[in-house]
């Protein structure tokens, strides 16, 4: 039992209810567990005393329209990011709730607290309220992002490209867990066809005609896929 | 609702596009359109895409063409789609063959998914690899560990660990330990894992020296404070140098200068105490200036 399993434990995040019984049995029953468990309690309740001083505005502004186009409210009339002003809203809004504790639910704290929304949820519990719901949102976004990120990878450097890539990846595995969470397992089997695709894209052995090749496949699935989500939440007709 | 003139247009699209093939800019150009239209074709109700993407699949349209083709089938969740998959995995070569096994991963059916096993065993080794990715697509760590239990070449059975240590599946590789016996591949995937007891009981298993120099080093890359206490015993009890040294090797990669530090105290042996004297060193531990001064004073 690592620290890595019981600081998701503490933070009641990312571990499956098996999982969660699993580092429950241990706790009750290995006292060494036990006691490492309570000084990881120590240090991460020390994290939330600390003080946690607030993010610049214009972070805090970069985040709030990361979460409004997560949450659909995005209109037509916003301008684009350029190229390297790419940066996965919605991803940055978790990953900084992720690194000051995920789970607490209202995280930053400015002159008024901000509640950033935490992996808990981008996952609903059930089957019918998916079409609607914040994981769905989220992941169109994701595929839009990356889409826009792929579409200008030939304007970047190679460390750039890398780089990029990375990230696309890095969101992609989180929404393909999400996925696993919401019992959506045939989106989870295309995230994790993606992330196969994505890892060669971003090898720095393929030739500019492979990585063409791999970027025009990944926009199409991308956009089928988003296709299929925008047809599934409308009901509009029987699809695909 | 779905207008005909869609499919229509569709249809048109994909079939009179072949006109235009002599040139290689319009071949292009034509399979582009053709791609647009099959991307169209994920608002179709199944009834009516199966037909168009079975004949694009069966008619003489590039492979980007097909596979494109093959990624609409996929969403495709009817055994005739299903169906027309595994006929496309089972009968087409090169880059097209692997594209159909992965979209079988991707269409999930499980039925499909077990019939991949008999592609995996006459296939060549891009059909094995994809295969393989088939199953980590649709999260079936079992048909892996099947395939590498039955693993007849090293590679093989690496490819499918390797597989299934990004699948943390670790009770299939503690499965294959018991049964194939230890191996560098599966150190890798406890490593990966950071699997404690079971790298322990590879680093004390002595039958393959090289694997057995591995696990060692691995528990240091673990680096807790089981794996310190793990690393100082081995060292300890230790009559091979190799082992010595992998131990060393791995108290440096956890920087447990402390546990070099006990040994350096401990031992009698000058030849020992100067090895250890250098990875202190290297590591630029804290005690290290006080070792260096004692060891001038001879004290």
């Amino acid at each position: 039992m690592n620290d890595d399993t019981l600081t998701l434990y503490y933070y009641n995040d990312g571990l499956s209810e098996s999982e969660r019984q699993r580092v429950a049995n241990a706790l009750a029953t290995d006292a060494s567990v036990a006691k490492r468990y309570q000084a990881l309690c120590r240090d991460l309740e020390g994290l939330v005393d600390a003080d946690i001083g607030a993010p610049p505005a214009d972070m805090v502004q970069r985040w709030h329209e990361g979460l409004d186009r997560a949450a659909g409210i995005e209109t037509q009339a916003a301008p684009r990011p350029a190229v390297h002003s790419w940066s996965f809203m919605l991803g940055v809004a978790v990953t900084a709730a992720l690194a000051v504790g995920v789970g607490i639910g209202v995280i930053i704290s400015g002159s008024e607290q901000t509640v950033v929304p935490v992996m808990e949820e981008l996952i609903v519990s059930s089957p019918e309220a998916r079409g609607s719901s914040a994981f769905i949102r989220g992941l169109q976004v994701h595929l839009r992002e990356s889409e826009q990120g792929l579409s200008t990878l030939p304007a970047n450097t190679e460390s750039d490209r890398a780089l990029l890539i990375l990230n696309i990846i890095e969101q992609n595995r989180m929404f393909e867990r999400a996925a696993e969470q919401n019992d959506s397992e045939s989106l989870a089997r295309v995230l994790r066809a993606f992330e196969l695709v994505l890892v060669r894209l971003a090898a720095d052995d393929i030739t500019p005609e492979e990585a063409e090749e791999l970027r025009a496949k990944l926009l199409f699935e991308f956009n089928v896929v988003l296709t299929k989500l925008t047809r599934n939440t409308s009901d509009e007709q029987q699809s695909i | 609702m779905y207008k005909r003139s869609g499919f229509f247009v569709i249809a048109v699209a994909l079939t009179l596009s072949n006109f235009s093939l002599a040139q290689d800019d319009s071949t292009s150009d034509a399979d582009e359109l053709k791609i647009t239209a099959l991307e169209a074709l994920i608002s179709a109700p199944p009834e009516r895409a199966l037909p168009i993407v079975t004949k694009v699949l069966k008619g003489t349209h590039s492979d980007d063409v097909k596979e494109s083709a093959l990624f609409i089938l996929s969403q495709i969740d009817t055994p005739e789609a299903h169906a027309l998959l595994l006929d496309t995995a089972q009968q087409s070569s090169g880059d097209l063959q692997v594209e159909a096994i992965q979209m079988v991963g991707i269409s999930g059916d499980k039925k499909t998914l077990a019939a991949l096993k008999d592609i995996y065993v006459s296939g060549n080794e891009d059909v094995r690899e994809a295969v393989i990715e088939a199953y980590l697509i649709a999260g079936d760590s079992q048909a892996i560990y099947e395939i590498a239990i039955a693993a007849e070449s090293d590679d093989d059975f690496e490819d499918a660990v390797e597989m299934l240590a990004a699948m943390g599946a670790m009770e299939e590789l503690r499965g294959l330990l018991d049964s194939r016996g230890p191996s560098e591949g599966l150190v890798d995937a406890y490593i990966i894992a950071h699997d404690f007891e079971t790298l322990h009981k590879m680093a004390l298993d002595g039958s393959k020296l090289d694997v057995q120099v591995q696990a060692i080093e691995g528990l240091g890359i673990v680096g807790d404070q089981r794996a310190n206490e793990a690393l100082l015993e081995i060292y300890r009890d230790a009559t091979n140098e190799d082992v010595k040294e992998a131990a060393m090797d791995g108290m440096f990669i956890a920087e447990y200068d402390e546990g070099l530090l006990l040994l350096y105290r401990e031992s009698q042996n000058p030849a020992e105490k100067r090895e250890l004297l250098e990875y202190l060193t290297m590591m630029d531990s804290d005690e290290v200036w006080a070792l260096i001064d004692e060891a001038l004073e001879n004290r």
